[in-house]
């Protein structure tokens, strides 16, 4: 796992990726690619097709066409947990914890990087004791740099909606992933909750290098974290470039804003 | 977090010892009866235990687990005996435990696609099958009537009655005594090896697997391989409990194995609490020693009468299927995490009482810690 951290993460590259659910077409023709160590930005109005492009990236989704492929391994072909043992790590829109501590929450991020079988686990073998004892050490430690330091014991239920929010980052960094998806990572948190998670971000991809896809609807936050941006509406990638050419697209304006009263597709 | 929690922990540690030798003393107070009571609990405890991994844990129903206890139980009675290969019967019954588990392997295919409730009436098949069997398959399993178990020898010590009965402190020692260590033994390893189970890598990933199918996917657990592996443990308890129920039971007859044995498995991990070790053994007392008791007591009982006495009346088993069935209703609507839930709440009642008080010798533990520490064990 060490390697991992050291190495440059390699290029996420989408082409031509289609999704389409019965009928309606989620993503129709999406390409981007994430540069090693960059902030890629996905934006776009409600249902432009974000989380599902999050859901093929992470290999719960299987597109109809197009491929993802992280330093020429292909992924649309890979099981979820496959995709994770490649160092892909996400959080999701709606907080997906599970029962038990922050620490549980963050031990199940290790569970790629660890070996303990459940032989080994049920007779406690020195070894499988051994790795769990580093891998605790390890979490703890993510939990500090996320700010959990003092909730690690805390069963994630009495949590406050914002600390269960940085349970999930925690636990994707768990993963000591390569490519980091947020899935709106500072939605429903007040100001200070998001300066601070921004802050934890930030100081990521500064410090582990790692290359970080972000979705999100606050658009403060993108222009000041993103290196790039894509922006999608209904599916359909409308514009590309760095924060300040996006946000003076024309096309863009009118996805967010809707055209002029005259326009047709206002109607 | 061990290092976190000195008072919780070191209690418990002086307590175990303490218990160890408490569970080592009944064959020198109780008669047979009650030592027989302590057998099938054990036993069904195991079982019990095996059946919380997978449905308390893993959240996967099984109605099947009658039919692994009864590959366990024939297993042993098979390759231990006559007609069988008539193998040394402390290898028949590590044998009868690996069958087991390969029997649920053998069903993985099912048990690693289907979830949750479809998977309890998928194996509802395997108890009719496993019961079909028994019945039909005469030179293995005695047809209808069974067939005896021969005794555990380990080492050349019987686990059965021998004709000059030995006394340890005055005490005559025959089968049930000597059976009552042998199950305190494998009941310890059970407990030993299922809360390693739990409290590490496996057990998070298939309380993950229960909580949310897609974070546990995305956190890198390969989802087929963990429902399918669970299914195999859980499907090895139950034929060590098998095991031991044969030899308590010095007899194997098919009608025991049948659904409504699973039902009383479920029983045991509802009324316990779902998903936690002592929960389940505290289940698996409840639901084996109520009818005994109750037969055994059926005179002293208002509204039971003695087995077999009148037509109308309520005989003992009867008496405690409604009781229990009672204690199911009570527990969901009360207490839905089972009695190991009201253990936890009336510990902490008197935890905080006692910390409100003076502290004895200041080492009270900040309460958040110790709190932590039990929802930890407890994953409902």
């Amino acid at each position: 796992m060490t390697d991992r951290t050291t190495t440059a993460p390699p290029v996420l590259d989408v082409r031509d990726v289609t999704v389409r659910f019965a009928g309606l077409t989620a993503l129709d023709g999406v390409s981007f690619t994430v540069a090693p160590g960059s902030v890629h930005a996905l934006i776009g109005p409600n249902g432009a097709g974000k989380s599902t492009c999050f859901n093929v990236l992470s290999g719960l989704c299987r597109p109809a066409a197009g491929t993802v492929t992280l330093g020429g391994t292909e992924l649309t072909r890979l099981a979820p947990h496959r995709i994770a043992a490649l160092g892909v790590a996400r959080t999701f829109q709606n907080i997906v914890t599970t029962h038990g501590t922050v620490a549980d929450n963050l031990m199940l991020g290790r569970h790629a990087l660890s070996r303990a079988g459940f032989a080994a686990s049920a007779l406690r073998l020195p070894s499988a004791v051994r790795e769990q004892r580093e891998h605790l050490a390890r979490a703890r430690e993510i939990a500090g740099l996320t700010g959990l330091a003092h909730h690690f014991d805390t069963p994630v239920a009495l949590l406050s909606y914002g600390d269960r929010k940085r349970v999930e980052l925690a636990r994707a960094l768990c993963l000591e992933p390569r490519v980091l998806l947020l899935d709106e990572p500072v939605a429903g948190m007040n100001a200070a909750e998001r300066a601070r998670t921004a802050e934890v971000v930030g100081e990521l991809r500064a410090g582990l290098g790692l290359s970080v896809v972000l979705v999100e609807h606050d658009m403060g936050l993108v222009m000041r974290l993103a290196d790039d941006v894509t922006v999608l509406d209904f599916g359909r990638p409308i514009a590309h470039g760095t924060p300040d050419e996006v946000r003076r697209d024309p096309e863009v304006l009118r996805a967010y804003l809707g055209t002029d009263a005259t326009g047709e597709d206002a109607a | 977090m061990s290092d976190r929690l000195p008072a919780a922990l070191t209690r418990r540690r002086a307590s175990l010892p303490l218990l160890a030798v408490a569970l080592c003393l009944p064959p020198f107070y109780l008669d047979a009866f009650w030592l027989r009571i302590g057998l099938f609990s054990m036993a069904a405890a195991i079982g019990a235990v095996g059946l919380a991994l997978l449905s308390g844990t893993a959240g996967q129903l099984s109605l099947g687990h009658a039919f692994f206890l009864a590959v366990g139980a024939y297993g042993y009675a098979w390759l231990a005996g006559e007609p069988g290969p008539g193998l040394p019967p402390a290898l028949a019954a590590l044998l009868a435990v690996l069958l087991a588990g390969a029997a649920g392997g053998l069903f993985s295919p099912v048990a690693a696609r289907v979830k949750g409730v479809y998977l309890g009436i998928a194996t509802l098949a395997l108890v009719f099958l496993g019961h079909h069997v028994l019945l039909t398959a005469d030179s293995v399993t005695g047809g209808f009537n069974g067939r005896s178990v021969p005794p555990l020898t380990l080492g050349g010590f019987a686990f059965a009655r021998s004709d000059p009965e030995p006394t340890v402190l005055g005490v005559p020692f025959g089968a049930e005594e000597r059976l009552w260590y042998l199950g305190l033994a494998l009941f310890a390893f059970t407990w030993f090896t299922a809360r390693g189970l739990l409290r590490s890598r496996p057990g998070r990933a298939l309380a993950a697997l229960r909580d949310s199918e897609t974070a546990a996917s995305v956190m890198g657990v390969d989802v087929a391989r963990h429902r399918s592996a669970a299914f195999v443990v859980s499907s090895m308890y139950a034929g060590l409990a098998g095991v031991l129920l044969a030899l308590a039971f010095r007899r194997v007859v098919p009608d025991y194995f049948s659904l409504a044995l699973s039902v009383d498995y479920l029983a045991m991990i509802v009324i316990g609490g779902l998903g936690s070790v002592a929960g389940a053994t505290a289940g698996a007392v409840f639901v084996t020693a109520l009818p005994l008791l109750m037969t055994r007591y059926a005179d002293q009982l208002p509204l039971v009468t003695a087995p077999g006495s009148a037509e109308g009346a309520v005989g003992p088993t009867e008496a405690a299927r409604y009781l229990y069935g009672a204690a199911i209703v009570l527990v969901l609507l009360y207490a839905p995490d089972g009695l190991h839930g009201l253990a936890r709440r009336a510990r902490d009642r008197v935890r905080r009482r006692r910390s409100r008080a003076p502290a004895p010798d200041a080492v009270v533990p900040p309460p958040s810690q110790p709190t932590a520490a039990r929802t930890k064990e407890h994953t409902p």
